[in-house]
Order: structure tokens, then C-alpha cells, then sequence
């Protein structure tokens, strides 16, 4: 302090005030729906979950539309077909190539465009069982498909071993065929068609009837609330994966009978979601305001409390998708789903099942599609709730 | 400061009090971190001290009572339990004789029936109760320093001048210094023997509480004092707030943190923070104002008395 | 304590007879009947069995006796299977249900509860964001399709374990990971954001003011507090782990109480069905009952207001 600072006399003037620096709002606000856009757009996870969820939508109402398969159609002779294949070619000596693959799990040759479609199975001649081998013609060449040892092989006449020229991706069937010779892609987006339907009316339903539950035990409370809620708490003691499945073996399987099922069983969670909800929200003094300024019971319960409440509504809805989704292939795959040919991921993980060994791709499709579009829902709900409430983010 | 001392720390919400004594000792959480600064105690710079060592004198040599004693208390132990592993923590006893300390310190602090209360749940108490034994515990090891950060803030009026007193009385009885942290003028014009008044993380004015009542230096400590009512006045002054709002100390600014809402606001607060100058006709006063340098333009009241300027 | 105790069994008895009567009458619901509907059978056998089965009694005397058939223990005949009873088939696959079961549990405390503490110990770190990773996955990916991976990757392509059957301990692996999987991964999800809420609370400052320990204040104050609302989980947990297994032990061919249920439910075998169902809501509001004890012990809180009441 003993040395001090020259300072200029400029320096005691009265600073410029004019702007009112004592109130400057640093960022413009927002309206909380603005503000939940913005924090649910600066979320990656969710943004990529929502553009899956509408991807998957529009595959699954236009895909078996467009598809030239149906999911029903079967091909016997094309069964079981893969994906991807290595392929071969043989010359004829008058100047014809032939593609082919072959498939290394039932030993039969298919001939295949150059452009990688599938034309049809090759016939070959007798199969000799003893030796385990079968003898294919293609104009002046013989090739003999030697399976007697594993994996097969494709041997020439004079001994030589035919090798693959590289790989293929099966342009007839993106996805390849299951055991009964029908597309697995067009059977995957028609599964997705009902798996999405399920959950959807499913979880409408549930919303309809918790909504109703759940905001009038909480509005009226008091005795009508206890009562209510030992119902609720007497359904929840049991699993609730046990009542669908009663209901499901009295309904008979079908459509319906899950949409049924799940829609009357797993409203409790929103019931009780909504309850606590409208429970807290009642006590907050602009409803107590709305009443001393005469707004009626409805009017409170429409326009004040759920209006409130629809975050945490939102969140809980976007939860119940997933689970619904899971129930209904959990269902379908222990045989109480949807009726065959119809497909749902359910049904299509549980046909592959048996064929795993074989054919692997039949079940790495439904398993991604049903593991993906569940990490989708968790991640856009997971974003949701950040969004809407950021004090929960963690 | 000295043993067996009270000094007063005031400013508004989000001035940096609470702040301050949590990195006194070193009790922030993650978002928050010690840029530079020493605090001694003994002689020591806590801020060079390892975790360790720190953490023996937490409770041992410097103890701590919080704002809210309704949060501050883990709700899944007994409240004895909670004093017990104090004294345990610091002191080679016996679980059993910790207990009887315990016992002593609740009787110490007017838990009524100590003795059975020990095994109470913090639910089973009132604010004023948990308030009591957040200062047990805090005592439980004899400290040097205590530190209360607005010990009555959430507690009804009633109970708050229970809890000072209690505090006070501890005080002289058992001789420590304590640091009380609050926003309530009342609290230390009545407890206090110093004052720190703190404005946006910073030393604003310090002095003792008679000076700094009857002159206060710094145009926020006069802010302050304009903005509380005195009811030993007759007449009905109309209180005079202090205009707009605390800065946002994430973005700190340039220049003096208050100079945006001081009245007496020049273009060289807004250039560089003032240093603590000490006042000429006081004993123990310092206070952080361009308006103290010795060519700053005389203004009633703060580097001039009103008479003076008569 | 014993008064809460027995006010939770006596709500107990009521829950199981509103589910006995729910799925007594929801079997009889069934148009046609049991023999009805896949073989076609004379008239005369039809009107033997539904004789033998107590069928044609009034439907009133049927459901009094199915109830004093469930107070006595005695769950009744197999439909499908002559000469079984339901009692039989419970005391066959109870055991491996129970031990499959049990292990998925210890696997969920086990191994969720310590991926949490990690995870929230070393926030926004690399462990945190590779449990984080694991638990996602955990939590979407269905148990069935987990299984069935896990059985095509390790059983099928490795070889490490058999692909069906509990000879020995290898055999448990693959079913206690698919059955647990979830759990482990919502527990581990859960116990991470209680730990991390519970770091901001003030109780934890305190703990530190007083120079408690590091590990004293983790385990003691952090612990302790962050675990209640995983305990609560816990019973939801034992339920869901027991229709997993309805699942797991169909796909794994594991001989338990699940498989039968399974089972019976294709051959649309009634009285399996109620009885297995009535067994297993017994079983879970049991487990559930064993949660809520634990929860209360561990919050302090909770045993004052269940007095109060």
C-alpha cells in the first residue's frame, strides 16, 4: 500500500450505467419445452435412437409392401439359404461360366447370377451314399461334391480341389432364407410390424386406463385412494409375466389375446406413477390458487395436474415400450404368441433356435433387431428423462 | 485469529462464505477446487497438508456444524452412534467410554434424558434437537477452532436464539475460537467479537463489530446495514435494498465484484480489484474500496465523516 | 415386529386366495373344457375322465375343493400325465429352480452392487463408462436372446460348456449369467445413481468433517444409505428371475419347475398350470415378505411408520 498505483484521474468518473449492467440476462430464455428440444437434440444416444425408431417404422409399414416376397410365401427348394456365401465358377469349355455356392450345412449346390442373385438349386446327379459324394455336370466339366469329411469339398475330375473366388452378399435375399425357404428380411420387417403394433396399442392401453386409475385415486384420495391402491398392490405382488401368461392360455394365442393380455395387466406402474404424481402436485399452492378462484374438478385435473405430470408420463411410456416389445416376444417364443405363418421377433428367435447349429444367421437377425430397437427405446427414454428433468441426470 | 475468539463472517446468499470454510478444510465437492491461497491453523498451511493428516485434524482440531442440521445427519444411524465414531476416529478409548463422553457432551449441549436419546434416530428429533447434537458432535473432540456455517438458518426464530446462546455459552466455557458464518446481522451484532463481511468470494470489510456498526467503510457493509431493519429505531425509516443481483463467480469479473450495483461506482472498479486498505482512524479495520485511495474523490460517510465534509 | 410380521402374512393368505380363485376360475373360463381341445374323444371316455378329474361336479363344489386341496397342501392330479401329481412335479424341479435361482440372486448382490460402487467411484472414468456400457447392454438385450447368444458362442462354437444339462458345475454357468444378466446390470445401474445421489448429501460432508476415514465414510454413511432403494428392487428381483427361468430353463433344457410350467402350458395341462402358478406366487410373496424385513432392519425409518399404523 505504500507504493500506490498512479491511477488517472479519468479512472473516478461515474462509469456508463446507462444499459441497467446490474440486470443483464446472460442467455436468452426459453420455454421448458424449448429448453427439453434442445437438451433432448444435444443428446446423441436419443437423436440416434429416435432416427432408428422412425427408420424402423417406415420398414416395417412399407417394407413388406415393397418387398417381392411375402412372409408367408414358402420356397422349399431355397431353404435355409445364407446371407452371404463364397462363390464358385466353373466353365462349360463352350465359353459358358456358371456361378454357384455352395451350402456347407445341407450340401447342396445353388446357381447365382453375376450380379449375385439366386437363380435355383443345381441338380446333380445320384448321391452316392457310401462314398458321400454327388457328381454335378456343367457342360464338358464334371465337378464331385465331396462331403465325406468336413468341411466339404468341391473336387474336379481330375482331383483337384475347386477353390471359391470370394465372397458374395446374397442380392435375392438381403437377409437369407429359413428353413421353410421364406425371406428372412421381408419375415424380420413383418415382425417388426407386429412387435411394433403390440407395443404401441399395448402401451396406449396401459396409458389409458393408468392415467384414469392412477389420477383418480390421487385426485380424490382419502379412503377411495387406500382402497385403489391395496387392489394395485395386491396385482403387483405377483409377477406379471404369470397373469399374461394365464390370460394368454385362456384367450387362445393370437394378435388380440397379447394386445389383451398386456394392455390389462401392466397399467400399474402408470397407475401408481400417476397417483404419486398428482398426490404431489395437488398440494402445490397454484392448484390450491385454481380452486379459491372456483375451477372445477375436472378443470383442475386437466388443466393443472396432468398437463404437470406429463413428463414423468412421458418417460414411463417410453419405458413400457421395450417391456411390451419384450413381453410379446417372450411370449411368442415360449409358444404363446402370434399363430404361425404370421412372424413376430419372438417367434422368429425361437424358430432359430432349433436351427442355431446350421444357420446362425437366422438367428443373429431377430436378435439384433429386438436388441437394437430395445437399446433404441432405453436410450430416447433415458434421454427423455434427462431432458425433462436435468436435475435427475447423473 | 485468536483463541478463544468469535468472528462473524456476513454477506449475502452466494457470496462465498460457506465456501470459504468448506476450503478452509479442504471439503468441497468435485465441482469444486482450490485454485491458490493458504488458510493457517497453528502455524500450518492446511491447503499443504495431505489428505491424511487432514482428515485427523477434521473433527479433532477444527470442528464443523452445517446449515441444515435436518440433512446433515445420516438418517440411517442412531444420533449417539454418529458422536461415538467421532470420538473414536480421534481417540484411543474404549467404545464404553466413548459412550460416556457422549452422554456428557448431549447433557452438555440440553439433550433432555441423554442418556436414553443416545439411540435415537435423527427422524425421531426435532430441528432444534438435531441442531444440538450436530454441536455435540462437533465439540467431541475439544476443538481449537469450531466452525458453524449459519447454524440457525433453517431452525424456527424461537429455537435460533436457543442455539446462539447455547453456542455463545460453549464458547466461553470451553474456550475455543469459533467462526460464525451467517447473513443475519442481528446474529453477530449480538455474538460476535469480529466481523468479515464477503462479497463475491472476496474480503469485502473487516473489522471489529463495534467499529463496523458504527462506521462502516465499505459501500456494501453500508448496503447491508441500510437493508436491515432496526427496531430499537422510533422512526419508520423505509429499508433500502441493495439493488440487483450477487455476480456469477464461474465467470468472475475484472474489476470489484460489487462496482455493477455500488452507488458509488467509478470506471476504475470496473478496471481492477481494489486492494484491503487499513483505516488511518481505526484500530483494526480494513476495507477493499477504490474509494480508501488516498486521490479518490471524498464521499460522505465512507472516507469522510459526514462532518468532515460540513 | 412380530405384529408387522404377521399383519404381511395374513395380507399374504388374502393375496393367494384372490390369485387361487383368479386362476381357478380364469382355467375355467376355457370353453369346452380340458379334453376338448386337441384330441377328439368318445363321448364316454370325455364323460369317464371329467368323472375321474371331479369335472362334472357343480363348479361351486370344484373351487371349495380346489381351496381345501391348496390348504392341505395337495395341488391335485396332472391332467396329461397320469399316476403325476402336480406335488410331484414341483418336488422334481424345484431343487435345480431353487439352485439355478439362488445363484442368479447372489450373482445380481454379487456382481451388480460392486459394478455400481465402481462405477460411481470413478465417475465419468473409464470403469464407469465400461460398466456403464455393460449394463446398457445388459438392460436392453432380452434374457432369451442373451441366453440363446451365450449358448451359440460359448456352448456351440467354444465348447467350454455343454450346451444342455446340470452334471456339473460348468452347466450353471450359462443359464445363472442369462438368468441374472439383466439384474446384474439394472443393480449395477441403480446402485451407481444412489451412490453418486448419496455423495451430495450433506450427511456425507458431515462424515468428512469429522476426519472419518475414507473407507469408513464409504461404507458406513454411503453405503449403507445408497443400498435401501437396491434392496427394494430385490423382491421385484426374485420375481422376475423366477419367470426368466420359465425361459432360460426351456432354451438350457434344465430340468426345473419353469420347463414344467412351460410344458404344461403347450399341453394346456389345467391343473399344472394353477397349481404351479399358485406355488409360485406363494414362493415369491415369501421372498418378497424376506426383502421387506431386510429393508426395514436397514432403514430405521421405515419400522417407525409401520408401527405408527
Amino acid at each position: 500500500m505504500t507504493s500506490e498505483p498512479i491511477i488517472a484521474p479519468a479512472m473516478w468518473e461515474k462509469p456508463d450505467r446507462s444499459i441497467g449492467a446490474a440486470e443483464i440476462i446472460t442467455t436468452p430464455s426459453l420455454t421448458y419445452w424449448q429448453d427439453v428440444r434442445q437438451r433432448l437434440w444435444a443428446n446423441k444416444p436419443a437423436v440416434v435412437s429416435i432416427c432408428f425408431i422412425v427408420v424402423l417404422i417406415f420398414g416395417a409399414v412399407f417394407g413388406p409392401l415393397i418387398s417381392p416376397f411375402s412372409y408367408f410365401e414358402q420356397n422349399l427348394r431355397l431353404s435355409n439359404i445364407p446371407p452371404v456365401f463364397e462363390t464358385y465358377r466353373v466353365s462349360d469349355g463352350a465359353g459358358e461360366d456358371t456361378r454357384f455356392f455352395l451350402n456347407a450345412s445341407n450340401f447342396n449346390l445353388y446357381q447365382i447370377s453375376e450380379g449375385g442373385q439366386v437363380e435355383g438349386l443345381l441338380r446333380g446327379g445320384r448321391k452316392d451314399i457310401i462314398k458321400k459324394s454327388q457328381s454335378f455336370e456343367f457342360g464338358a466339366t464334371d465337378i464331385a461334391l465331396d462331403y465325406s469329411s468336413r468341411p466339404a469339398r468341391l473336387l474336379r475330375a481330375d482331383g483337384t480341389e475347386l477353390r471359391p473366388e470370394g465372397w458374395q452378399w446374397n442380392m435375392t435375399y438381403l437377409f437369407g432364407t429359413d428353413q421353410l425357404g421364406r425371406d428372412v428380411l421381408v419375415r424380420q420387417l413383418y415382425g417388426a410390424r407386429i412387435s411394433l403394433l403390440v407395443a404401441f396399442v399395448a402401451t396406449l392401453v396401459n396409458f389409458f386406463i393408468g392415467i384414469f386409475y392412477g389420477g383418480i385415486a390421487g385426485y380424490i384420495g382419502g379412503k377411495t385412494d387406500a382402497v385403489m391402491m391395496r387392489i394395485v398392490e395386491i396385482i403387483s405382488t405377483i409377477p406379471l409375466m404369470l397373469y399374461v401368461i394365464l390370460l394368454m392360455v385362456v384367450l387362445d394365442s393370437g394378435l388380440i389375446s397379447i394386445v389383451v393380455a398386456i394392455g390389462s395387466v401392466f397399467w400399474v406402474d402408470m397407475a401408481r406413477m400417476v397417483r404419486g404424481q398428482i398426490l404431489t402436485l395437488k398440494q402445490q399452492d397454484y392448484v390450491a390458487a385454481a380452486r379459491t378462484m372456483g375451477a372445477g374438478t375436472g378443470r383442475i385435473l386437466t388443466r393443472h395436474l396432468l398437463p404437470n405430470s406429463i413428463g414423468p408420463i412421458l418417460v414411463t411410456l417410453t419405458m413400457l415400450i421395450p417391456s411390451a416389445i419384450f413381453i410379446e416376444s417372450f411370449m411368442s417364443f415360449i409358444g404363446l404368441g402370434v399363430t404361425p405363418p404370421m412372424a413376430s421377433w419372438g417367434t422368429l428367435t425361437s424358430e432359430a433356435v432349433e436351427t442355431m447349429r446350421a444357420y446362425p444367421h437366422q438367428l443373429f437377425f431377430p436378435a439384433a433387431a429386438i436388441s437394437l430397437t430395445m437399446f433404441a427405446f432405453n436410450f430416447l427414454g433415458d434421454g427423455l428423462r434427462d431432458a425433462l428433468d436435468p436435475r435427475m441426470r447423473r | 485469529m485468536a483463541p478463544g475468539e468469535i468472528l462473524g463472517i456476513v454477506g449475502e446468499s452466494g457470496s462465498g462464505k460457506s465456501i470459504t470454510c468448506m476450503s478452509i478444510l479442504r471439503l468441497l465437492k468435485s465441482n469444486g477446487r482450490i485454485v491458490g491461497g493458504q488458510a493457517l491453523f497453528d502455524g500450518q498451511d492446511l491447503m499443504g497438508l495431505d489428505e491424511n493428516a487432514m482428515s485427523d485434524l477434521r473433527g479433532n482440531d477444527i470442528g464443523m456444524i452445517f446449515q441444515d442440521p435436518m440433512t446433515s445427519l445420516n438418517p440411517t444411524l442412531s444420533v449417539g452412534e454418529q458422536v461415538i465414531e467421532t470420538i473414536l476416529r480421534h481417540r484411543p478409548i474404549s467404545r464404553a467410554e466413548a459412550r460416556k463422553r457422549t452422554i456428557e457432551l448431549f447433557e452438555l449441549v440440553r439433550i433432555p434424558s441423554a442418556a436414553q436419546r443416545i439411540q435415537s434416530f435423527p427422524h425421531e428429533f426435532s430441528g432444534g434437537m438435531r441442531q444440538r447434537v450436530m454441536i455435540a458432535m462437533a465439540l467431541s473432540c475439544d476443538p481449537k477452532l469450531l466452525i458453524a456455517d449459519e447454524p440457525t438458518t433453517a431452525l424456527d426464530v424461537t429455537i435460533q436464539r436457543q442455539i446462539l446462546l447455547l453456542l455463545k455459552q460453549l464458547q466461553t466455557q470451553l474456550g475455543m475460537a469459533v467462526i460464525l458464518i451467517t447473513h443475519d446481522l442481528g446474529v453477530i451484532a449480538e455474538v460476535t467479537d469480529r466481523i468479515v463481511v464477503m462479497y463475491g468470494g472476496m474480503v469485502m470489510e473487516q473489522g471489529s463489530v463495534a467499529e463496523l456498526f458504527a462506521r462502516p467503510r465499505h459501500p456494501y457493509t453500508q448496503g447491508l446495514l441500510g437493508s436491515v431493519p432496526d427496531l430499537r429505531d422510533g422512526e419508520h425509516k423505509r429499508l433500502t435494498p441493495i439493488a440487483g443481483t450477487p455476480p456469477d463467480m464461474s465467470q468472475p469479473p475484472a474489476g470489484c465484484p460489487f462496482a455493477p450495483r455500488c452507488v458509488h461506482a467509478m470506471n476504475q472498479c470496473d478496471n481492477a480489484i481494489p486492494p484491503l486498505y487499513e483505516m488511518a482512524d481505526a484500530v483494526d479495520q480494513i476495507a477493499r474500496c477504490w474509494l480508501h485511495h488516498p486521490e479518490a474523490p471524498r464521499i460522505a460517510g465512507i472516507n469522510v465523516t459526514a462532518e468532515e465534509v460540513a | 415386529m412380530a405384529g408387522y410380521v404377521l399383519q404381511r402374512l395374513g395380507q399374504m393368505l388374502l393375496t393367494l386366495l384372490a390369485i387361487a380363485t383368479l386362476t381357478f376360475f380364469l382355467m375355467h373360463a376355457i370353453p369346452g373344457g380340458p379334453f376338448v381341445s386337441e384330441r377328439m374323444l368318445a363321448p364316454e371316455i370325455a364323460s369317464a375322465l371329467n368323472d375321474k378329474f371331479g369335472l362334472s361336479d357343480p363348479i361351486w363344489l370344484q373351487y371349495l375343493n380346489y381351496l381345501r386341496g391348496i390348504v392341505t397342501f395337495d395341488l391335485g392330479p396332472s391332467f396329461r400325465y397320469p399316476g403325476v401329481t402336480v406335488n410331484q412335479m414341483i418336488a422334481d424341479g424345484l431343487p435345480v429352480t431353487l439352485r439355478t435361482g439362488l445363484l442368479a440372486v447372489i450373482c445380481v448382490v454379487a456382481l451388480g452392487v460392486p459394478m455400481g460402487i465402481v462405477a460411481a467411484l470413478n465417475r465419468n472414468k473409464w470403469p464407469d463408462t465400461a460398466v456403464m456400457m455393460l449394463a446398457t447392454i445388459g438392460v436392453a438385450i432380452p434374457s432369451y436372446v442373451i441366453a440363446t447368444l451365450l449358448l451359440y458362442v460359448f456352448a456351440l462354437r467354444l465348447g467350454w460348456v455343454p450346451t444342455f444339462g446340470l452334471d456339473d458345475w460348468r452347466g450353471y454357468i450359462l443359464p445363472v449369467l442369462a438368468l441374472s444378466g439383466f439384474w446384474v446390470s439394472f443393480v449395477a445401474r441403480l446402485a451407481r445413481s444412489s451412490l453418486l445421489e448419496t455423495f451430495e448429501q450433506d450427511y456425507m460432508t458431515t462424515a468428512r468433517a469429522k476426519g472419518l476415514r475414507p473407507g469408513q465414510v464409504l461404507f458406513k454413511h454411503g453405503l449403507r444409505n445408497s443400498l435401501i432403494p437396491v434392496v427394494t428392487v430385490l423382491g421385484p428381483v426374485v420375481a422376475n428371475l423366477v419367470t426368466g427361468s420359465f425361459v432360460i430353463e426351456q432354451i438350457f433344457a434344465l430340468p426345473g419347475i419353469g420347463r414344467h410350467f412351460v410344458l404344461s402350458i403347450t399341453n394346456r395341462d389345467y391343473t399344472a398350470i394353477m397349481g404351479i402358478t399358485i406355488f409360485y406366487a406363494a414362493l415369491l410373496m415369501v421372498m418378497i415378505l424376506i426383502v421387506d424385513l431386510l429393508y426395514v432392519w436397514l432403514d430405521p425409518r421405515i419400522k417407525l411408520q409401520k408401527a405408527a399404523q
